[in-house]
């Protein structure tokens, strides 16, 4: 069931949401006053670690290939380490510094304007995808370009089509190609199929699209084995290894994000004339959080801290398990529901989403909390929205538009 | 010289555009991705406060925003490495977003 108000979901009055609001606000005003030198040291050491897996992992390959000596070891420690960089590099490193978290230490390199990430997506059409898109109109149907990338139904109102009936199949292939799904992101398929998007842009960001692609091929299946000499293959191999185990573990790590059971979806109408403390709250109820001890929360970009990330996606990622102590105290306060289990639990819960509703929703059932209600398979517009059909937030005139106008 | 990629020209203080620029890490003037330093126009009040409603700009669009004879003459350059994006809570009068520098340089 997709919420249209979430102050009548949740029981609140009006009072109520505005103070959750308040100490929301309290807490993120408490992290901005307290971020420094300790959290700089934090993002500087884990760069300086990711590198250094990088480098041994590519020194790895490169030896065994020259001395061909203990070749299948050093194979797999040279994947290995390789796949750990890049997951680092993606997730805790990239993800987080092209949204802003590290702006305010005015580093030249680590700053969101000028980080450019190890994978297919350029960054700027991520920044649009991901920080404009998705945490703006979060898990709202129709806004909300990742509910399903675009190929899968990940929501029982999403009207189904025989098509779907293949979903385990894109879902499969979606995971392994994962970096290539994610780099096609912004083009919004949907729209260039129907005709609907602008062909100079449309051109513009596939030439972006290719050069970053044409270059990430280079890197890892031509200069790197070329590097290697006679042992190019096993060079190439590795490196097709270490993008696989990236694909799949951000694929994880992302559906775990929205898909579990308890994550909500919403309608168009919560996100009109929404205030800032609804929106927080739709953030919390839209997202759902997995347990698991500090590397586990490294090694997926502290995304297990899903909900405090989209309540605060520009606050330092390595503050946001202290936030959640405070956010998860806050949500029982007031009776919220605080999504979160274990990994597996979470994937789990997303991978049956994804195959039951491969079919229409008269043959399975909801497997949302109570008191969900079930709705038919509905003949309503789903449709990707583009940028002019998303709704304006705030109606305003500013001093410049003033004297223009 | 506002035109986003596809030729449209957006009206740089619009909530959408606004909130579109913030998040997307954009020049709300020429709309390509934003440098470093972020430049913010603002009028003295906006300056005291460290809270602007233009949105964030490379520091030659602010400069050319400056010079445009639709200019606000109060306008001040402030530069900044980062900023926070402040929603507005209910109980503001004023409804529009604000961007909040927190590094200024």
């Amino acid at each position: 069931m997709a919420i249209s108000d979430v102050k009548e979901y949740t029981h609140l009055t009006e009072e109520e949401v505005e103070q959750i609001g308040r100490e929301l606000d309290a807490i993120r005003a408490e992290i901005e006053d307290s971020r420094g030198a300790k959290d700089a040291a934090y993002i500087n050491r884990l760069i300086k670690i990711q590198r250094g897996l990088a480098a041994a992992g590519r020194v790895t390959l490169l030896a065994s290939s020259a001395t061909g000596k203990a070749k299948k070891p050093a194979w797999v420690a040279g994947a290995a380490l390789l796949g750990v960089a890049k997951i680092l590099e993606n997730m805790e490193i990239g993800h987080n510094v092209m949204h802003g978290q590290w702006d305010w230490m005015n580093d030249p390199e680590i700053h969101s304007s000028n980080w450019e990430w190890d994978t297919a997506q350029p960054a700027e059409q991520w920044k649009h995808s991901h920080n404009y898109i998705h945490h703006q109109f979060t898990n709202v149907l129709g806004y909300d370009n990742d509910i399903g990338y675009g190929i899968l139904r990940m929501a029982r109102e999403q009207k189904w089509h025989p098509v779907y009936l293949g979903q385990p199949i894109y879902n499969a292939l979606l995971a392994s190609l994962f970096q290539w799904g994610v780099a096609l992101h912004d083009l919004d398929l949907e729209r260039i199929r129907k005709g609907q998007k602008d062909p100079k842009e449309m051109k513009r960001q596939l030439r972006q699209i290719a050069r970053k692609g044409r270059n990430q091929i280079l890197k890892d299946y031509v200069v790197y084995p070329a590097l290697s000499g006679k042992g190019w293959k096993s060079t190439l191999t590795a490196n097709m290894t270490a993008n696989l185990a990236r694909n799949l573990w951000a694929y994880v790590i992302i559906f775990c994000g929205h898909f579990p059971d308890g994550a909500l979806h919403f309608t168009e109408e919560e996100i009109e004339d929404e205030t800032r403390s609804e929106w927080y709250l739709r953030q919390i109820l839209g997202a759902a959080n997995f347990n698991g001890g500090p590397l586990l929360h490294i090694m997926s970009g502290n995304l297990g801290f899903q909900i405090e990330h989209h309540l605060f996606p520009d606050l330092p990622s390595n503050r946001y398990a202290d936030i959640a102590v405070r956010v998860r105290a806050l949500c029982e306060k007031y009776d919220i529901p605080y999504t979160t289990g274990p990994l597996y639990q979470q994937y789990g819960q997303a991978l049956r989403t994804i195959i039951k509703l491969s079919l229409p929703n008269s043959m399975t059932s909801s497997d949302q909390p109570p008191p969900m209600t079930e709705p038919p398979t509905p003949a309503h517009d789903r449709k990707r929205r583009s940028d002019d059909e998303r709704p304006p937030r705030r109606r305003e005139l500013g001093g410049w538009m003033r004297s223009a106008s | 010289m506002i035109a986003v990629a596809d030729g449209r020209v957006p009206d740089v203080t619009a909530g959408r555009w606004v909130t579109q620029c913030a998040l997307s890490r954009i020049c709300g003037s020429c709309a390509e991705s934003l440098g470093r330093p972020v430049a913010f126009l603002g009028t003295p009040a906006e300056v005291a406060r460290n809270a602007f409603h233009l949105p964030p700009m490379h520091v030659a669009c602010a400069e050319d925003l400056r010079r445009t004879p639709d200019a606000d003459p109060t306008w001040q350059l402030t530069l900044t490495a980062g900023f926070e994006f402040v929603r507005p809570a209910r109980e503001d009068e004023d409804r529009r977003p604000t961007f909040q520098p927190n590094s200024l340089l």
